[in-house]
C-alpha cells in the first residue's frame, strides 16, 4: 500500500515537473518568435524610412536635370509616375514592385544624362547623385537585414518546434522584399 | 503511463537540443582583424601618413569618442561590391562606440581600383552622403590618381575628421591635423608631419624615460619617422619586445558600432 502511494506520488511530481518544463519551453518559443517578429518589422520600417527618403531627393533631380536636358521629358515624367504609385504602396510586393519600376527608370536617366556633360559636371547634380546612391546602398542593406530576418522568422514559425505554437499565436510567414535582378546594381553615374 | 513520460520527456530534450542548433547560425566572416586604427593590409601607406593617420584617428578617438579605422587591402573577393565588403568589415570589426554609432571606415581596395567612405549610424547627420563624395572627389581622389596611395587616404581622413570636430564644436587643430590641411582644399606641406618624432621623444621622455631607456632614445626617434608611432607606453610594450604594436599602447579595439550603408564609393 504504502509503496504504491509512493509510486503515484512520484509519478505526479514528474507529472507536475513535465508541465511546467513544457510551460517554460512554449514561452520561451514564443518570446523567440515574438522578438524576431519584432525585429522583421524593425527592418521592415528601415526600408521604408529609406524609400520615403528617396522619394523625397528625386523632385529635387528631376528639377536639376530639367534645366540641362530639356528634351527628356518621357524619362522625367516616367520618373515622377513611379514615385507617386511608390507612395500609393501599401503592402511589402506593393513597395518592392514600386521600388523596381522606380529603379527601371532612374537607370533610363542616368543612361540619358551621359548625353549632357555640363549636366554631369554640375556640383549640384553630383551632390544629389551621391546622396542618391547612398540611400540606394542603404536599401540594399536593410533589404539584406529584412530578408535575412524574414528567413530566419519564416524557418523558424515552420519547423519544429516553432511550428507547434505559430499557428495558435496568429503568427504566418512575413513575405521577402524582392528586387529585379535588373536593379540589383544600384545606378551609377561615371564621373 | 511510464512510457508516455519517457516519451515526453525525449521529445523536450529534442526540441530543446533543436533550439539551441537552430540558434547558432553560420555566417560568413570577413578575413581581417584590426591591428589599429591604420590597417594597411595591402601594404601601399607610406611610413609618414601612416603615423601621422594613426595619431590623428587616435586623437578623434580621444577628443570626440568617434573611432574612424583606415583600411587597405589588395582585394574585396569574395565580395562583388566595395559597398557589401566595406559594411561587412565596418559591422565586424564594431568601429565606432555600441550604442553612439560613431564610428567611420575608409577603405582602399587595389585590385578593384575603389574607394569607400562607410558613415556609421551616429555620424550620418554629421558626415552625410554629399559630403563623403566631396571628400572622396576633391581631397582622396587626386592623390590616388598620382598613385600616392597613403596621401589620399590621410587626406581622406582629415576630411573626416574635420567635419566630426566641427559636430563636436571642437577645433580640427586639437585633432593633430595640421593647420595647412584645414582649408578645404589641401595644400603639400610637411610641417605637421615632422612633429611626429619629436613629441614623440617629448612624452617619451617623461613618461619612459628611466635610465635604463635613455641610450634607446635616439633608436626611437629614428624608428618613428619610419616606422609607426609606436611604443606602447603603457602596457611596457618594450620588453616584450617591440616597437610594432603600431600605437598598441592606446589602440584597445573598436566598440560595436553599427552601420547602416551610408556613405560614398569612387573608382580612380
Amino acid at each position: 500500500m504504502e509503496q504504491r502511494k509512493m509510486n503515484l506520488l512520484i509519478g505526479l511530481a514528474i507529472l507536475v515537473l513535465v508541465f511546467v518544463g513544457y510551460g517554460i519551453f512554449s514561452v520561451s518559443v514564443k518570446n523567440d518568435l515574438v522578438r524576431l517578429d519584432e525585429q522583421v518589422s524593425a527592418a521592415w520600417s528601415e526600408i521604408d524610412n529609406q524609400l520615403k527618403r528617396r522619394a523625397d531627393l528625386i523632385p529635387n533631380l528631376v528639377a536639376t536635370v530639367k534645366g540641362y536636358a530639356t528634351h527628356e521629358e518621357e524619362v522625367l515624367t516616367k520618373i515622377a509616375d513611379a514615385r507617386s504609385r511608390l507612395s500609393g504602396a501599401r503592402t511589402v510586393e506593393e513597395k518592392a514592385a514600386g521600388y523596381n519600376e522606380l529603379q527601371s527608370a532612374l537607370s533610363r536617366l542616368l543612361v540619358v544624362v551621359e548625353n549632357y556633360p555640363a549636366l554631369k559636371a554640375n556640383e549640384n547634380f553630383t551632390r544629389l547623385m551621391d546622396e542618391l546612391a547612398g540611400t540606394e546602398n542603404r536599401i540594399a542593406v536593410a533589404r539584406k537585414r529584412y530578408n535575412d530576418g524574414v528567413r530566419e522568422f519564416n524557418t523558424r514559425i515552420r519547423t519544429f518546434p516553432g511550428s507547434l505554437f505559430a499557428g495558435g499565436m496568429g503568427f504566418s510567414p512575413r513575405p521577402y522584399f524582392e528586387i529585379d535582378a535588373a536593379s540589383r546594381e544600384a545606378p551609377k553615374v561615371k564621373f | 503511463m511510464n512510457r508516455q513520460l519517457l516519451g515526453s520527456t525525449f521529445i523536450m530534450i529534442l526540441s530543446i537540443l533543436l533550439l539551441v542548433l537552430v540558434g547558432g547560425g553560420l555566417s560568413a566572416q570577413i578575413p581581417y582583424k584590426p591591428i589599429g586604427f591604420v590597417n594597411d593590409f595591402a601594404g601601399v601607406i607610406d611610413p609618414d601618413s601612416a603615423q601621422l593617420m594613426e595619431q590623428i584617428a587616435r586623437s578623434i578617438q580621444e577628443k570626440t569618442g568617434a573611432q574612424v579605422a583606415v583600411v587597405t587591402v589588395e582585394s574585396i573577393a569574395p565580395y562583388p561590391t566595395i559597398e557589401e565588403f566595406s559594411i561587412e568589415l565596418a559591422q565586424n570589426w564594431g568601429i565606432g562606440r555600441k550604442g553612439k554609432d560613431d564610428g567611420v571606415l575608409l577603405v582602399l581596395a587595389m585590385k578593384e581600383r575603389k574607394v569607400r567612405i562607410e558613415v556609421g549610424y551616429g555620424l550620418e547627420g554629421a558626415i552625410p552622403d554629399s559630403v563623403t563624395g566631396r571628400i572622396l572627389d576633391e581631397r582622396v581622389i587626386p592623390a590616388l590618381k598620382q598613385q600616392q596611395w597613403g596621401k589620399g587616404l590621410l587626406q581622406g581622413l582629415i576630411g573626416v575628421g574635420i567635419r566630426i570636430a566641427q559636430e563636436k564644436g571642437i577645433d580640427p587643430k586639437d585633432l593633430m591635423i595640421p593647420a595647412s590641411q584645414i582649408a578645404s582644399r589641401p595644400k603639400r606641406s610637411k610641417e605637421g608631419i615632422d612633429l611626429g618624432p619629436l613629441i614623440f621623444v617629448l612624452i617619451f621622455l617623461f613618461i619612459g624615460g628611466g635610465r635604463f631607456f635613455w641610450p634607446l632614445l635616439f633608436i626611437s626617434g629614428f624608428r618613428t619617422r619610419r616606422g609607426r608611432f609606436g611604443g606602447g607606453f603603457g602596457s611596457g610594450g618594450f620588453g616584450s619586445g617591440g616597437f610594432s604594436g603600431g600605437g598598441g599602447g592606446s589602440f584597445g579595439g573598436f566598440g560595436g558600432g553599427s552601420f547602416g550603408g551610408g556613405g560614398s564609393s569612387r573608382g580612380f
